[in-house]
């Protein structure tokens, strides 16, 4: 038994402490928001909060995150309102979409970090995620729309 | 007020409640049939493409396929458009069956969503579809209220009479079509261009709340009772196939179901993925050894199309001619041939392959849930596995992580495993490669050698021009009954070399049509993104042979081309070419299909590295009428984002018949810090639409080697410029 809190809610997962985070997340628990894109730290479509840090999540064990806090893209806001989701949906970013949960994730973990970020911070922070569709420029403005407006 | 009492009117002659709605059935041609759909009864037909509903709902089907090029909004737009819709009252609804209706008229009516066709293809059918629905509403509410259909008009969602009077369309629906003539196609007016207030207009697409929320659903997330997990081992080598497998350990781990042997492949299936991973590292498996694809490396790949580029052993397919290029050459003042190298490339989209499978329990039909670019071909694909009929086939086409070419194929295999184990353990199963199946078992771009011959005159014009390109035919790969009926000409490996947009008197492109050593497939841009490369960059090199700038040079080629002479001003006034004094900067003008598009980067060099990074990107487009502006730039910068890594970093390596990649830390692709400022402009042009998702690559890498020789002198050949490669070109 795996004892943790997700989304602000306590669980229990009784998968092998061993197994990977990510795929506790999905198919355990059910919430299909944080996506596999390369198991390898390499891409961030995985990116969720353990204790408030962005984390791949594909890089854990479940056993690892025992008494840990874990927000995933569901627990950001409860009806998709966070400002980064606005801003988000005002400067239409997702093209494909499959690695935005990521995305936003990271950017919520660097806006909690430094509440106005440079752009060059931004760019730098965020380059730990990958988007295969371009999305880059836009997903700077929309970081930089979500600070002002936090 | 007028429109509360006209209601009451119409409710009180009773006729408002005669039926649910009305069904419109559009071909490619345009409306077909309309029937009223009468209150609590079945559909009159089986296939309602557009139904208006006594609510106000309109449902549009949207033909294609999502993978984030947004046509699943820019479709159901151009119909709605002309329909006169409340934009807001239009529900989408996914074509989910190779219903042939409503085919993509760009690929002969088959299910295919690829090459930037969709708005292309459907704008002139779903525009027609949309007035004639119209022109219905209008005859219907000119029955109801007793007045001719000429003293109406629309207004979004409502006809609206002289005195202002509007009738929804959902009241108009509920009054039923009896009596109501269709117009021809053709019969029934179109809107001009400055009465849209959809298309042109940035309406938000409708799928970006869901995909910035972690809402959108896409194949590797669909979840069924019951539903067990499969990893799969592939084959190491195209064409072999596993002869014995060691399983004990595996077939003993808990939670594994069944260990399941496929063509060239062993499925373990399991209760979790996790289970399944872990079994799948015990498998013992011993391969055939017999495969011919063992023998191909791709260096001596590279030899042997460069051998075959220089002198080929059969004639080359002619794919675009004018006048006589060899003649003009041989009588230039100057010739120039150069060869241009390109290597395998990989799409790298995020979500990997990923398909569930639900088989009945008769094996004879199956439910299946993929990311496939056609609902064509994943049909085929299931009748094909299960030995089928069309009947027992069930799609659910879902939103996918990225195509770029990558689900296009006439076999889909992922979705052939996903059958194969479902079948096997009688229950639904979930197939998920892993990144690294995804690349290792990657179809690619082709390696491609293009050897480039040219002329110039005395006083700096071009003389004859001569673009060949020696690489296999994709399309006899991925898809060999399309090429018995195209053959030889094959756009997916060609595209681009016919450099359309240059006048050019003397002029050959041929295709040295060479063996295929690796698995192939259409990639974004298709051949552009490699003959859009040899050919600007070759255009410079015979700009400087000439003594000319390389502005100039082109601007006299496109003389005829008013539309791409606009776009290459548009670039140098963006980019202040004139005055770009000692900046490293390259202009290219390249294109894809009919869209085109003149781009100038500006780029930065570490000589010690030898790597390259882009400090900005100036691109002026045309692609005709723009259905979503917003979006074609969205479009336009992130094929730009993809040209980078395409020119900088992507290369795949075949040694002994297996890649040698294996995932995102040796097959780089661009990121955030490596993306410069992208400046957009897209020419207002009131012409038929010609595409936007692939526009924004083919000009990115033969722009940055023309940057490279201007800050270096040198040339670059060899896509892509990696460190090593610019380092030995420095060094030469
Ligand atoms: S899936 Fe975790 S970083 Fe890619
Ligand atoms: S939106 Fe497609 S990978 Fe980022």
């Amino acid at each position: 038994m795996t004892k943790f809190t997700l989304n602000g809610q306590p669980v229990e997962v009784d998968n092998p402490p061993e197994e990977l985070l990510l795929l506790v997340i999905r198919d355990g628990v059910g919430l299909k928001g944080t996506k596999y894109g390369c198991g390898a730290a390499m891409c961030g479509a995985c990116t969720v909060h353990v204790n408030g840090e962005a984390s791949f999540a594909c890089q854990l064990t479940v056993g690892d995150v025992e008494g840990a806090t874990v927000t995933t893209i569901e627990g950001l806001s409860s009806d998709g309102t966070h400002p980064l989701q606005k801003a988000w949906i005002d400067e239409q970013v997702p093209q494909c979409g499959y690695c935005q949960s990521g995305q936003i994730m990271r950017a919520a973990a660097l806006l909690s970090e430094i509440s106005n970020p440079s752009r060059a911070e931004i760019v730098d922070y965020m380059s730990a995620n990958l988007c295969r569709c371009g999305t880059y420029n836009r997903i700077f403005k929309a970081v930089e729309r979500a600070a002002r407006e936090v | 007020m007028a429109h509360r009492s006209t209601h009451a009117t119409l409710c009180r002659r009773g006729f408002l409640k005669a039926s649910a709605g009305l069904s419109f059935v559009v071909g490619a041609g345009g409306l077909l049939s309309v029937d009223a759909q009468a209150a609590g009864s079945e559909m009159l037909k089986v296939n309602p493409w557009m139904t208006i509903r006594a609510d106000g709902k309109i449902s549009i089907i949207f033909p294609s396929t999502e993978m984030g090029q947004s046509s699943y909004s820019t479709l159901p737009q151009i119909l709605a458009e002309e329909l006169d819709a409340d934009w807001g009252d239009v529900v989408i609804e996914q074509l989910n069956e190779d219903d042939r209706t409503f085919g993509n008229p760009a690929f002969g009516g088959v299910l295919y969503t690829a090459g930037s066709t969709g708005v292309e293809g459907y704008f002139d059918p779903m525009r027609k579809a949309g007035a004639q629905a119209r022109d219905v509403l209008l005859q219907i509410a000119a029955r109801e209220i007793g007045v001719d259909k000429k003293t109406l008009m629309t207004a979004p969602s409502a006809v609206v009479t002289q005195d202002g009077t509007r009738i929804s369309y959902g009241d108009l629906a509920a009054a039923g079509a009896e009596g109501i003539q269709i117009p021809g196609a053709d019969d029934v007016p179109l809107k001009p261009v400055d009465a849209f207030r959809i298309i042109g207009h940035d309406i938000p697409r409708r799928d970006v709340p869901a995909k910035s929320t972690g809402k959108a659903v896409y194949a590797i997330d669909v979840t069924l009772p019951d539903m067990a997990y499969a990893c799969i081992q592939r084959a190491p080598v195209e064409g072999e196939r596993p002869v014995a497998v060691q399983d004990d350990e595996a077939r003993a781990m808990p939670g594994v179901l069944d260990i399941v042997a496929l063509p060239d492949a062993v499925a373990v299936v399991a209760e979790t993925y996790w289970s399944a991973l872990l079994a799948r590292g015990t498998l013992d498996i011993t391969w055939s050894e017999t495969s011919p694809f063992r023998a191909h490396g791709s260096e001596a790949t590279m030899a042997l199309y460069a051998a075959e580029a220089e002198s080929p052993s059969e004639t080359p397919a002619v794919w675009a001619k004018k006048g006589d290029a060899s003649a003009a050459i041989s009588g230039a003042d100057t010739r120039l041939t150069q060869t241009y190298l390109s290597d395998y490339a990989y799409h790298a989209q995020i979500e990997p392959m990923a398909a569930v499978a639900h088989v009945d329990a008769d094996g004879k039909g199956a439910e299946v849930w993929a990311g496939t670019q056609t609902q064509s071909w994943t049909t085929n694909t299931v009748m094909d596995v299960l030995e089928t009929t069309r009947d027992r086939v069930r799609l659910n086409m879902m939103t996918m992580g990225g195509g770029f070419g990558r689900r296009t194929a006439f076999v889909q295999d992922y979705v052939r495993d996903a059958l194969l184990c479902s079948k096997s353990v009688g229950r639904p199963v979930k197939v998920i490669w892993t990144r690294e199946d995804d690349v290792k078992n990657g179809v690619f771009r082709p390696l491609a050698v293009q050897r480039m011959s040219g002329g110039v005159s005395t006083d700096g014009m071009l003389q004859g021009f001569h673009h060949r390109v020696a690489t296999p035919t994709v399309i006899g790969f991925f898809n060999p009954g399309r090429w018995n009926a195209v053959k030889p000409n094959d756009v997916i490996s060609m595209r681009g070399a016919e450099s359309k947009f240059y006048s050019i008197p003397d002029f050959l492109a041929d295709h040295v049509i060479t063996e295929r050593q690796a698995r192939l497939s259409p990639y974004r841009g298709i051949g552009a993104a490699y003959t859009g490369f040899a050919a600007e960059a070759f255009m410079d090199e015979l700009a400087e042979a000439a003594g000319r700038d390389p502005l100039d040079f082109r601007l006299d080629l496109v003389e005829d081309n008013l539309r791409g002479r606009h776009l290459l001003g548009k670039v140098a006034e963006m980019s202040d070419w004139r005055n770009r004094g000692d900046r490293a900067m390259g202009l290219a003008f390249a294109g894809y299909h009919s869209s085109m598009a003149a781009g100038v980067v500006e780029i930065a060099l570490d000589r010690n590295s030898g790597e390259i990074s882009l400090k900005h990107i100036w691109v002026a487009a045309d692609a005709g009428l723009i259905v979503s502006p917003d979006n074609a730039h969205n479009q336009i910068e992130g094929a730009a984002v993809f040209g980078i890594s395409c020119a900088l970093t992507e290369r795949i390596d075949i040694e002994a018949g297996e890649v040698v990649q294996n995932n995102y830390w040796d097959y780089e692709i661009t990121r955030a810090h490596q993306v410069p400022p992208i400046d957009v402009y897209m020419a207002q042009v009131n012409a038929h639409p010609t595409g936007v998702g692939e526009l924004g690559l083919p000009f990115v890498p033969p722009a940055i080697a023309n940057a490279f020789h201007a800050l270096t002198g040198k040339r670059l050949r060899h896509m892509p410029f990696t460190p090593d490669r610019v380092l030995e070109v420095l060094n030469s």
